[in-house]
């Protein structure tokens, strides 16, 4: 199975390769058919590196530890999720993740886009194809993780590393990588764009687009990570300034730059360099951190360690995409010329503005801090550090402004604001603030940084709350419809703006799990069976230390009840644990009781089972939980801004009709359950309009004059041909017909003209699948190839490994090393 | 130039003379200098009142019964300095183990800050990289 795997490795490459260069020809050429084929072949990666994912983990599932990389990350007692994930446990596995993330990415985006971008199609899979084709080319000459044992393979793996054996740690690399790699698309795009020189602002919403799920999973990912070193690492706090954390820091602060700058772009037509720098910035910054972590530039707690060659190899990417992006940048200058000047500072491009130098400076700045150590010894040879406290102290303040920014941003016009509607916006929100500020004095928190947090949060809840009260109750005045329906309306037809607020409303929750950190406290308590010790209002009392175990480790457990003032609040089971195959890497399993308020967070620290004495680090750590919540309402917000139109249609109801209708579909989207058993009995209103609005997309409208679909008829509400349409569907809805009667019915009447077709026709649809067939019959062959060729292999090592088996076991690993050495 | 362009210039001047002033000082605060035994002792005088982080191994440990403090001596290369510490230790922190300890250097001894206490280990993805205290 190996060598089918490495062999799948190498057929990737060469397709890449072909795809790239079948695309760049077709590009130049401009010849449709071989774009096409490029295309075929884009795809094609994707099925491949499916296939590989598939032999990798089909191995970690079975235990073919004849593959080194299994046996170095998995075991045979190991959960079976852990065996899964192995997969992208190590650095060989993780880059073959990355591959099969970016070609299945990228086959989405060419599949969403092709015909939209026609032009630029080409030399979008161009550049993913060649990205992918360096993270191949490292695996298939460096870091192969089909590599197998040269001489006899040891009977069972090594097993996971136990910190990642969690489960935040089996999603958070994933959506980490995915942010990652995501950003690569909006990089093709851009680059598309440049070398065509279709630079009008087309480009930008595929840009805008992907660079938004791609933030969305970066966000999802840091926050994973956060969640992971808060509930598994034990030292109480969530974000330490790692050089792994930072690396996925870094392209998060550009990505969100290109996601506010990008709005002046299309607004108002300036910044355009700018924004293809942030793009190219951003995806820069993605191969710089995985650089930084993989090739052991800078030390840290979970890089992987050192690797000379790889950094070269890194290095010269880099230096080839600095060059290719900026050299198309400079040569496209003349396109790219800004249309508009800054008008006035007191403008919302201008906050904008200030928050992407902001934002910059912070990737700057933690990218300065994260490579200090390495710039240090470079240059003077004495070995420099900078800690948290360092980090700490510059990013709180910045942190500070761009949430007071994403307060006041909103609060400006376009071009100018005048002072005296700046004064009026600024009222309610700045009375929060000064509320907010007064009421956290008067609880009694005393730290300045967390009180201004705290202050500014309310400042930039406000404002937003402002935002859809206001708007609210304009289309309220315009529709003539009741406040929630209005609400509704109006996100729906600006999503990308309200969807926006919701995101800062997300990032607000979370900065208030920020400030909470000001303030938290700990203590380390020594105690002894039944003695007690009272931390901030909480009594911790140590009743017993027990050790278990199981197949895979042994567990050192304290057992602690926990009251406060008298109240008996319940028991918690700190605990550390020491798996077999890592006994000097134990893991402290960590106790912590969550509330809003704040989460009281036990550590088993130290323990002497002879004595039954057991050392406890307890911390109080206020408001932590409000991150996690605030990435949901983040994440709600993304979604609404990229949701397309469809989703939105029910809600945008003109009439009072259709705000009943609105007020309807939410009470039934809050409850699943009831409209699913509404569905056999009796159609009710609701379902009849849900079917209604169905069938209205999927009738023409008649009138002869549109050729659009009923629910999108330009003539609408007042268009003869609905008028005679409408009340039909509306009678054979009554009447409780199914859609294929009532589509029927209609055929009947006007005809088979009558049905939206498909845009593609049927023979599109084949045209469409060739590549598929293809791809499908190529993998299928390549495949049994393979697995013939790689059978007799497999006999023969079987053989060896029998007569083997009675030599001396010291002289194997000797020749196994030596042979390594040598490949 | 324009008036424009120097308004620009300027601008960009200040804010980077700024930035640039504050980084320096508080770089120079938030420093922590990494360095072994042997060279701290070669003018210990000089190390004073730094931020340091101390490698070495750990040699004469002893706790106090019934309390988190530590007493101990580091070593490397044949130099020694005292060190002593309160709170809590990694579970790999015992005779000859590596570690890196932040925190001062005082004429009595090296104090290790709270949670100052890192026991080397060089990378967690990489178990298989064998490691043999005292060299």
């Amino acid at each position: 199975m190996a060598a089918l795997g490495s062999f799948v490795l190498l057929a990737t490459f060469v397709v890449a390769s072909y795809a790239l260069a079948a695309c760049v020809a077709g590009g130049r050429r401009r010849s449709r058919a071989l774009i096409e084929s490029g295309i075929g072949a884009f795809y094609m990666t994707a099925a491949l590196m499916t296939v590989a994912s598939g032999i990798i983990v089909h191995a970690f599932l079975v235990g073919d530890y004849t593959i080194k990389y299994v046996q170095r990350y998995s075991d045979s007692a190991q959960p079976l999720v852990y065996k899964i994930t192995s997969y992208w446990g190590g650095l060989d596995g993780s880059i073959m993740f990355w591959v099969l993330l970016l070609s299945v990415f990228g086959t989405v985006a060419v599949a969403v886009n092709r015909e939209r971008h026609r032009e630029l199609i080409p030399w979008v899979v161009a550049v993913i194809a060649a990205t992918e084709m360096f993270f191949i080319f490292i695996m298939v000459v460096h870091n192969n993780p089909f590599d197998t044992f040269v001489t006899q393979a040891p009977a069972d793996g090594r097993g996971l590393n136990p910190l990642l054996q969690n489960f935040y740690m089996a999603i958070h690399p994933p959506s980490l990588y995915t942010g990652f790699v995501a950003m690569t698309i909006p990089y093709a795009f851009g680059m598309a764009a440049l070398i065509t020189g279709h630079l009008d602002d087309a480009w930008l919403r595929a840009v805008r687009r992907w660079t938004m799920i791609g933030w969305l999973f970066l966000t999802f990912g840091l926050t994973l990570g956060m969640l992971w070193a808060y509930e598994e690492l034990g030292w109480g706090g969530f974000w330490g300034w790692d050089p792994v954390e930072n690396a996925g820091l870094l392209p998060w602060f550009t990505a969100t730059a290109f996601l506010h700058s990008v709005m002046v772009q299309e607004r108002r037509g300036m910044l355009r360099v700018w924004n293809v720098t942030l793009v190219i910035v951003t995806f820069f910054l993605t191969i710089f951190g995985t650089f930084m972590t993989r090739s052991g530039v800078v030390q840290s707690v979970h890089a992987f360690g050192e690797d000379r060659w790889l950094a070269t190899l890194f290095s010269g990417f880099m230096i080839l995409i600095v060059t290719f992006s900026f050299g198309l940048v400079v040569y496209r200058l003349p396109l790219l010329k800004s249309r508009h000047e800054l008008d006035s500072w007191a403008s919302r491009e201008a906050a904008f503005l200030a928050n992407n130098w902001i934002l910059l400076f912070s990737a700057f700045f933690v990218l300065f801090a994260t490579m200090f150590p390495t710039l240090a010894e470079a240059v003077s040879g004495q070995r420099l550090t900078v800690g948290p406290p360092f980090f700490n102290k510059w990013m709180l303040p910045i942190g500070l402004i761009l949430l007071l920014l994403t307060g006041i941003a909103p609060l400006l016009a376009w071009r100018k604001t005048t002072l005296s509607s700046l004064l009026k916006e600024f009222v309610w929100p700045a009375a929060a603030a000064v509320v907010t500020g007064a009421a956290v004095y008067a609880l009694g928190i005393r730290v300045w940084a967390s009180g201004i947090c705290f202050a500014l949060c309310g400042f930039v809840f406000v404002t937003i709350l402002q935002e859809f009260i206001r708007g609210a109750n304009v289309r309220k005045g315009a529709t003539g419809t009741d406040m929630l329906t209005a609400l509704i309306g109006l996100v729906s037809r600006s999503r990308r703006r309200y969807g926006g607020y919701i995101v800062h409303v997300g990032i607000v929750l979370m900065f208030l799990g920020f400030a909470g950190q000001g303030y938290k406290r700990d203590e380390q308590l020594l105690l002894k069976i039944g003695q007690q010790s009272t931390v901030a209002g909480f009594t911790i009392r140590h009743d017993a230390l027990t050790v278990t175990s199981d197949e895979q480790k042994q567990m050192i457990t304290g057992l602690v009840t926990v009251s406060r003032s008298g109240k008996p609040l319940g028991e918690m089971r700190p605990a550390k644990w020491f798996f077999a195959k890592h006994e000097d890497q134990p893991t402290s399993e960590v106790a912590i009781r969550r509330a809003p308020g704040e989460d009281l967070y036990i550590v088993l620290a130290g323990y002497d089972v002879a004595t039954q004495t057991a050392t406890y680090a307890v911390t109080i750590n206020p408001l932590v939980n409000w991150i996690w919540f605030g990435f949901a309402v983040l994440a709600f917000g993304t979604g609404i801004a990229l949701l397309p139109e469809r989703a939105y249609v029910f809600a945008a109801a003109k009439l009072p009709a259709g705000a009943a209708t609105t007020g309807l579909m939410l009470v039934l989207l809050l409850l699943p359950v009831a409209a699913r058993a509404q569905d056999a009995a009796s159609v009710s209103p609701v379902q009849r309009s849900e079917l209604k609005r169905e069938m209205e997309g999927q009738l023409m409208c008649m009138c002869g004059g549109c050729r659009a679909p009923m629910n999108n008829c330009p003539m609408a509400p007042g268009c003869h041909g609905l008028k005679d349409q409408e009340p039909k569907l509306d009678a054979y809805i009554a009447q409780g017909m199914s859609r294929d009667a009532i589509k029927a019915a209609f055929v009947k009447e006007y005809g088979e003209t009558v049905l939206l077709e498909p845009p593609d026709t049927s023979f599109n649809r084949l045209a469409w699948l060739f590549p598929y067939v293809v791809g499908g019959v190529g993998a299928g062959a390549i495949g049994l190839v393979g697995w013939r060729w790689s059978r007799k292999p497999d006999a023969s090592q079987a053989e060896s490994v029998q007569t083997m088996a009675v030599e001396d076991v010291a002289a194997k690993q000797r020749l196994d090393d030596e042979l390594r050495d040598l490949d | 130039m324009s008036p424009k362009a120097i308004k620009i210039a300027v601008t960009c001047v200040v804010l980077a003379g700024a930035l640039g002033g504050l980084m320096y000082t508080t770089l120079a605060q938030g420093t922590e200098y990494y360095i072994h035994v042997d060279e701290v002792m070669n003018d210990p005088s000089a190390w004073q009142g730094k931020h340091l982080q101390l490698h070495g191994y750990v040699a004469d440990l002893r706790q106090r019964p019934d309390s988190l403090d530590y007493r101990f001596q580091v070593k490397f290369n044949g130099k020694v300095i005292p060190a002593r510490y309160t709170g809590v230790v990694p579970d790999t922190f015992k005779n000859d183990a590596e570690v890196v300890l932040k925190g001062q250097l005082h004429p009595d001894g090296f104090a290790v800050e709270p949670n100052g206490v890192m026991a080397k280990c060089p990378s967690k993805y990489n178990p298989q990289t064998p490691r043999t205290a005292g060299n």
